[in-house]
């Protein structure tokens, strides 16, 4: 049972190699390769020296084309599971291992780790949302229910585990913008078993979130219609290769 | 100066062009079919981009050549005035075009996307598989 935990980072120069560090030490089963997302910095060398596996972007493709090209080579390089989380240091190791033990146990074919916890659970130093994110989240978390009549809390979470049949609907079907909220739906449509974990997030190390609110209101308005659309996708057939 | 504008009279479904203005709207469609042909030599359009604008020109020419062709258009229509009937057609034209384009840019964007991881995934893999061979320095000692 091989097992791969991919990296997606673009201009991550400064926390990748801790990241990697970390996977390393509660994943030591595991082979870690950082999708380097067209960096302009030093995020492939020092993930390079990290002794990680780089695959290059030659520019930046965005998160969906980034995360697209790990489930690519966890496919082709015949890895039974794989499992993703961000390079910015917000995604705990260990909470990842956990997401992983989901699937090895064949609980679901997908795990996605939701940063939310039940109220009375939080800690001092867990993750605390912007405004304009627990608007977008809220939002996207009652449409996708709407959509998948199943229960998300965290729509856009970027720390995952899945297994082969997720690799092979992932790797020919997966949005380039809008990797997160349309690949629930889509999984969800096709059948697969999707399962939530609570986990504990971090703020993050280096870098700063990308989101200001004009930017949310826009993703937002865009997350509509890519779930509007994925509603009338026909289900495809035959992703298993 | 008012036989340089051509407006269709209040009630009267015919079309009146000027000679003038006939000439001069072959004259344009001919200067940008020789545009279009400059361009293909030139290698800066592909051929089967440029069939429609091709198309277009022609059009234009027709309608300079048969000015009852647009009133046709607009009876057809339904629309008294031909210059609404002219702005519609182009309008329509246009917009269709753009869509298209849309759909050519949304392909090759993907088409890039895939190339790109292609190239990443090969570069990834021989990277592994040098390091399961024991890496760089290990096969210099050799």
């Amino acid at each position: 049972m091989r097992t791969l935990v991919f990296i997606p980072a673009w201009n991550e120069a400064d926390s990748v190699a801790s990241v990697i560090a970390g996977v390393r030490e509660y994943m030591p089963e595991a082979d870690v390769l950082v999708v380097d997302d067209g960096s302009t910095d030093e995020t492939a060398a020092r993930a390079g020296e990290a002794g990680a596996v780089v695959a290059s972007l030659p520019f930046n493709e965005g998160l969906g084309a980034a995360l697209q090209t790990g489930y690519l080579y966890a496919l082709r390089e015949g890895y039974d599971f794989c499992a993703h989380l961000d390079a910015d240091g917000q995604h705990p190791p260990d909470e990842v291992a956990r997401l992983l033990e989901e699937v090895r146990a064949d609980r679901a074919d997908l795990v996605i780790g939701s940063r939310y916890r039940e109220p009375g659970e939080a800690k001092s130093d867990d993750y605390r949302p912007t405004l304009s994110r627990r608007i977008g989240t809220s939002v996207f978390r009652f449409a996708l229910t709407l959509a998948t009549r199943q229960r998300f809390t965290d729509t856009t979470s970027g720390m995952r585990a899945a297994n082969r049949r997720v690799m092979a609907l992932f790797s020919e079907n997966y949005s380039p913008d809008f990797a997160e909220i349309e690949s629930l739906q889509l999984a969800v449509r096709q059948g697969l078993r999707v399962e939530e974990v609570p986990v504990r997030m971090l703020e993050r190390v280096g870098g700063s979130s990308f989101l200001t609110p004009l930017r949310s209101a826009f993703f937002i308005f865009k997350g509509m219609i890519v779930l509007l659309v994925g509603q009338f996708r026909p289900r495809k057939a035959g992703t298993e290769q | 100066m008012r036989a340089l504008l051509p407006l269709a009279a209040e009630g009267d479904p015919t079309v009146h062009l000027t000679s003038q203005t006939r000439i001069l709207a072959a004259v344009i469609a001919i200067v940008f079919m020789l545009m279009i042909l400059e361009l293909i030599r030139r290698d800066r359009l592909q051929e089967r981009y440029s069939v429609v604008w091709f198309v277009a020109g022609l059009g234009m020419l027709a309608g300079a050549a048969f000015p009852g062709l647009l009133g046709i258009v607009a009876d057809a229509m339904g629309v008294r005035d031909t210059n609404v009937a002219l702005f519609s057609v182009i309008l329509l034209l246009l917009l269709g075009l753009a869509l298209n384009f849309s759909v050519i840019m949304s392909r090759q964007s993907a088409q890039i996307t895939r190339l790109a991881q292609e190239r990443a995934l090969e570069k990834a893999r021989e990277q592994a598989k040098s390091a399961e061979n024991g890496g760089e320095p290990e096969r210099e000692r050799l």
